[in-house]
């Protein structure tokens, strides 16, 4: 795929699935709030949107103020690199990496640098909590995240992202590794600091690392965190639902159903699970899901053999 | 294409010294270690375009975490609260000079005067499976050794930092304070 292209497919699908994020939680917003008529679901994100517009941008004293700008474009660039790792459809690859799953690892950690700089440069008490909480979460859970994603590469032999989905025909990565999938969206929920792991931009902590920011900044920092849960969600029904492989429906279409599948899972846990304590989830890390990922790793090494 | 791998190669050589020497011009901590990863960012671009994929994106990612520890305990050993003062980056001034020079001249000589061996690597070979070979084969003894030691230390500095709280694990509470009984 030409460079022009592939930049004009990333943009235009992320554009699409931000919003229809924005949608999904509008959704089971009104829903957990007994509100009937999802109607106003479609238009609600918008007129929210253009809200933020016309709000002016809140100034801190002394703020760090280029990382302050560039922190949410960081954020919505990793979004972006992190979904080039994935074949949409066969054949369909934005960039053909051969050590694909790493580039999307990669990208996803990063994601750690984005919030923590986003806290850091407000320059302001709640903020740089919220970063320090974000550096807590993203090591807490960025190891059992990076052996689940890792593990769907034994089957494959191979880190190509293209290769992890071919090597799914027979049997879905999800049955053949139980343990992958839960673990991945726990962790890539925590990646994408989104409900119920939202904690470095938490209620308690006065919005954490937006805590200070207002306006057209606030609104592109979450599209920016959108992107990031649309990247964790396609790379899942890649990596563990076959991505485009299935019967009767085109495999972009069957890529499409899967990714917004699991999407609307993420976003209906945020609605419905309770934010846990900073302490819980760093427990919930490294004494439940690394244990168990390291499971995931050697009974899937030992079945490959 | 090898014009276009050439020309980023330049372009990421140039970012690694530029943002490495960004790293002293700073005056938050923050920066200084964020200016630094993207040092390592622009090596690690190098690798990728000198065909070593993994082992660059490997790089990239692990610098993410190590980067953002190492602000967080700079901050935390300058007992600057929250780090949120500017401060200065360079102290020394003299013997930093005369070490930096020191230095580059040695690197440069090394770069001019070396006898650098000229053996492209064979078409068709992987370097990813290269390296696992290499990793859990002939250097399986050295990797292994120093990934259980790296791992030991791990474990004895959570034992040594995590703390009982009051009524029990660190998450139920905080730790009771020192009270000594006087008569």
């Amino acid at each position: 795929m030409s460079p022009a292209w592939a930049v004009a497919l990333v943009g235009v699908l992320l554009m699409v699935s931000v919003y229809l994020v924005a949608v999904m939680e509008t959704i089971f917003g009104l829903r957990v709030s007994g509100v009937r008529g999802y109607g106003r679901a479609w238009a609600l994100p918008m007129s929210r949107a253009a809200l933020l517009l016309s709000q002016r941008r809140s100034v801190t004293e002394r703020p760090d103020a280029q990382a302050w700008a560039l922190a949410p474009a960081l954020l919505g660039g990793l979004g972006a690199v992190a979904l080039t790792a994935i074949p949409l459809a066969a054949g369909v690859e934005v960039a053909d990496v051969d050590a694909g799953i790493v580039l999307f690892g990669a990208a996803l950690v990063q994601v750690m640098v984005a919030v923590f700089l986003h806290g850091w440069a407000a320059n302001s008490l709640f903020p740089v909590l919220g970063a320090f909480r974000m550096a807590a979460l993203a090591l807490s859970v960025s190891i059992p995240f990076s052996l689940v994603v890792i593990t769907t590469a034994l089957p494959a032999e191979s880190l190509s992202v293209g290769l992890i989905i071919s090597s799914q025909e027979s049997l879905w990565n999800v049955v053949r590794q139980p343990l992958g999938l839960p673990i991945y969206l726990i962790t890539g929920l925590g990646f994408s600091f989104w409900a119920p792991l939202q904690l470095p931009d938490a209620r308690d902590l006065s919005g954490g690392t937006s805590a200070e920011v207002s306006g057209a900044a606030l609104l592109v920092w979450r599209v920016a965190r959108a992107s990031i849960l649309v990247a964790v969600a396609a790379m899942g029904a890649a990596a563990f639902l076959g991505g485009y492989l299935g019967p009767w429906l085109p495999g972009w279409l069957w890529m499409a159903v899967k990714t917004f599948g699991l999407l609307a899972i993420l976003v209906w846990s945020g609605h419905r699970i309770a934010r846990p304590r900073m302490e819980t989830a760093v427990k919930l890390g490294w004494t439940v899901l690394l244990p168990l990922a390291l499971v995931d790793v050697f009974v899937s090494g030992a079945l490959t053999l | 294409m090898s014009g276009i791998v050439d020309f980023l190669f330049w372009v990421f050589a140039v970012a690694a010294v530029v943002t490495g020497w960004l790293v002293f011009r700073t005056d938050s901590m923050v920066r200084a270690a964020y200016w630094l990863m993207a040092s390592f960012v622009a090596v690690g671009a190098i690798l990728v375009t000198l065909d070593a994929q993994f082992l660059g994106l490997i790089l990239i990612l692990m610098m993410a975490g190590e980067m953002t520890i190492m602000a967080i305990f700079m901050v935390m050993y300058m007992m600057n609260p929250a780090g949120l003062n500017p401060m200065t980056m360079v102290h020394q001034h003299r013997t930093a000079a005369v070490a930096g020079a020191g230095a580059f001249v040695a690197l440069a000589l090394v770069g001019l005067l070396a006898d650098f061996p000229d053996r492209p690597a064979p078409s068709g070979t992987d370097p990813t499976v290269d390296l696992g070979v290499e990793l859990l084969g002939e250097s399986m003894l050295v990797f292994e050794s120093a990934g259980v030691a790296l791992l030991a230390v791990m474990i004895g500095a959570i034992a040594l930092v995590s703390k009982r709280g009051r009524y029990g694990d660190a998450d139920e509470g905080s730790e009771e304070p020192i009270l000594e009984k006087t008569e």
